[in-house]
């Protein structure tokens, strides 16, 4: 992302020269005001050392910056490089990193070309900060200072490491990776049965014909892809910055997505706020992954007004699809949308993100309240797993395989 | 950072020191007390030691979030901040001028402290900037020779004895000192 500007320079004298400047007028002051010539030949060398200071000077300077990416993931490094076109003039960078955003190498660097790295630890769009380009002539008398804006990068929530897949029992017809229950063209041998008309004859079993005497054919179960609406909960965002509800929430979503659109299955998005949802219809391809993750990073940028979530069109939640949410579970209206999804008979999966708790008081009204909300919250889960809803909680420090495991060994049947 | 360059580092901040301290012994001795010269040595001390312990945590790195700081950080940090906010050794150059005018005329005593005064300056200079000084006094070798023959220039002028005994004639001399200076600082940086 490379860009360049052709900036005004703030010309000053250095700290060097000021220092200089007052030795010389010192002397010289004195030499007049106390008449004694030997102060003005002590100025002598400073007025002759601040003679270069004369010189003629850029008013503007180009400066070209090229960020390395625009888009990168929390943690990862990013880089950002820096050239000053005017190489005649003593060049010295420094970085003043933005908010949320750290620096991974020296902030400081000289030269006309300068490179500085930096990371996000947290998802979000961040500015990346501005530089000072501070300019010296070669006796460093004046200096000159151009301040830069360095431009803004999204940095998307590094996705949680998933392998595994929650399939359904029943798919819909269409081709995909999945060995469905019927039968069907796929890989996965699911039996013999007796030759019929019209069968193909590779699929002839011979050593089971030789037994049984008669021709028979291997059966395969049919693949079939199924579509992913996954819902992330950005209603609660509790927790310590960085592994807050709403920070595992994404990652386990973004997780999640890479790991469905692996498998060739169509990956849609609703981000559930205050007052509606975004919503991304599913889809398949590498660029779904980018999609889904701009979207729930717009749904960080405020509380908007958007699409009420009972009223979200037919494309972004499709018939018989799976929905798996992302939610610590703490608002009630949205528990209440997830019955009612259920009850409309749509296949959930809650993966629990909640890993926080009321801080721990003294008082005994404190520990009644902590305990009443342990209860809430216990009730809420119980009512869930009661219609049918599997929830299971994850930490965000071991990989989703692990409290998915239950649930990915076999195909996940939702009765309506 | 390796013991090497850590005292490449160091040289340049002690000699900086050392020459400024050297002018002030220089100039401090005989000890005189008149014309607030004891306030112009504590100044001038105050001066060359503030501006070495400035060079000397020149690399303490200063914290971007400022906010919910320990009492003992924020004191740190201020004086962090006035070290580095304030010219110190302008004003530990302004006392020593301040001392140096309270004794009597002596010009070549005068004169070799303006050489340690350039020197303490250039010494400052390369400790801040991590210059390479052999290279520096090259570069600057004319022009410093040049400043230390008007140094030389201006202690003679000084020793003349005067035409009359009016202060006029003193004045004379200092400004044709101060000309001769002025000429030469206008004339020299042109030939580099």
């Amino acid at each position: 992302m490379p860009g360049s500007a052709e900036l005004d320079v703030r010309w000053r004298p250095s700290r060097h020269a000021r220092r200089l400047l007052t030795l010389a007028l010192g002397g010289l002051l004195i030499a007049t005001l106390a008449r004694r010539p030997e102060f003005a030949g002590l100025a002598a060398p400073a007025l002759l050392l601040l003679g270069p200071a004369r010189k003629p000077r850029p008013v503007r300077v180009r400066v070209r910056t090229a960020v390395a990416t625009s888009q990168l993931y929390e943690g990862e490094v990013g880089t950002v490089d820096l050239i000053v076109d005017d190489a005649e003039l003593d060049a010295r960078w420094v970085l003043q990193p933005g908010r949320g955003v750290e620096p991974a190498s020296a902030t400081a660097a000289g030269g006309a070309a300068a490179r500085f790295e930096f990371t996000v630890p947290r998802w979000g769009k961040r500015q990346l900060g501005s530089v000072t380009l501070v300019l010296h002539d070669r006796w460093r008398l004046v200096e000159g200072r151009v301040t830069l804006a360095l431009p803004d990068v999204d940095c998307y929530p590094y996705p949680a490491v998933q392998r595994t897949r929650v399939v359904l029992s029943r798919l819909p017809n269409r081709l995909g990776e999945h060995a469905a229950r019927v039968a069907g063209e796929g890989t996965e041998f699911t039996g013999v049965r007796e030759y019929v008309p019209g069968d193909r004859q590779r699929a002839i079993n011979w050593p089971a014909t030789t037994r049984r005497g008669r021709l028979q054919v291997n059966t395969f179960a049919a693949e079939r892809s199924q579509d992913i609406v996954l819902v992330v909960d950005a209603t609660s965002d509790v927790g310590p910055p960085g592994s807050s509800a709403l920070d595992l929430g994404l990652r386990g979503a973004a997780g999640a997505a890479q790991a469905y659109l692996d498998g060739r299955d169509r990956v849609g998005v609703i981000c559930y706020q205050w007052g509606g949802a975004r919503w991304l219809a599913p889809s398949l391809g590498r660029r779904q992954v980018y999609k889904i993750i701009d979207t729930m990073l717009a749904a960080d940028a405020g509380w908007a007004r958007g699409d009420v979530f009972s009223r979200l069109p037919r494309a972004a939640l499709p018939p018989g699809s799976l929905v798996v949410v992302f939610s610590p579970l703490l608002d009630q209206r949205f528990v209440e949308t997830l019955r009612d999804m259920r009850e409309r008979g749509f296949a959930l999966f809650v993966v629990d993100v909640l890993n926080a708790e009321p801080p721990v008081k003294r008082t005994l009204a404190d520990a009644m309240t902590r305990r009443i909300w342990r209860m809430e919250q216990q009730a809420i889960r119980f009512s869930l797993r009661e219609l049918g809803v599997p929830v299971v909680h994850w930490d965000g420090e071991l990989p989703l395989d692990l409290p998915l495991a239950p649930y990915t060994r076999r195909p996940l049947v939702a009765h309506r | 950072m390796n013991a090497r360059l850590r005292l490449t580092a160091a040289l340049p901040r002690l000699a900086a020191l050392l020459l400024g301290a050297a002018c002030v012994i220089w100039t401090a001795l005989p000890p005189r007390h008149t014309g607030l010269a004891d306030l112009a040595l504590v100044v001038s001390i105050t001066g060359v030691a503030a501006g070495a312990l400035r060079l000397a945590l020149a690399d303490v790195p200063q914290p971007a979030d400022e906010f919910f700081l320990s009492a003992a950080t924020k004191v740190w940090l201020t004086f962090l901040a006035a070290l580095r906010g304030l010219p110190w050794e302008e004003i530990a150059v302004a006392a020593i001028l301040w001392l140096e005018v309270q004794h009597a005329a002596r010009p070549w005593p005068t004169a070799a402290l303006g050489v340690g005064l350039v020197g303490y300056l250039l010494a400052v200079h390369i400790a801040e900037t991590g210059a390479p000084a052999g290279q520096l006094l090259r570069r600057q070798a004319k022009v410093l020779v040049a400043g230390a023959c008007l140094i030389a220039v201006g202690a003679a002028f000084a020793m003349l004895s005067a035409t009359g005994p009016g202060a006029s004639s003193a004045l004379l001399r200092v400004l044709a000192a101060a000309a001769v200076i002025a000429a030469a600082a206008l004339v020299l940086p042109r030939r580099d």
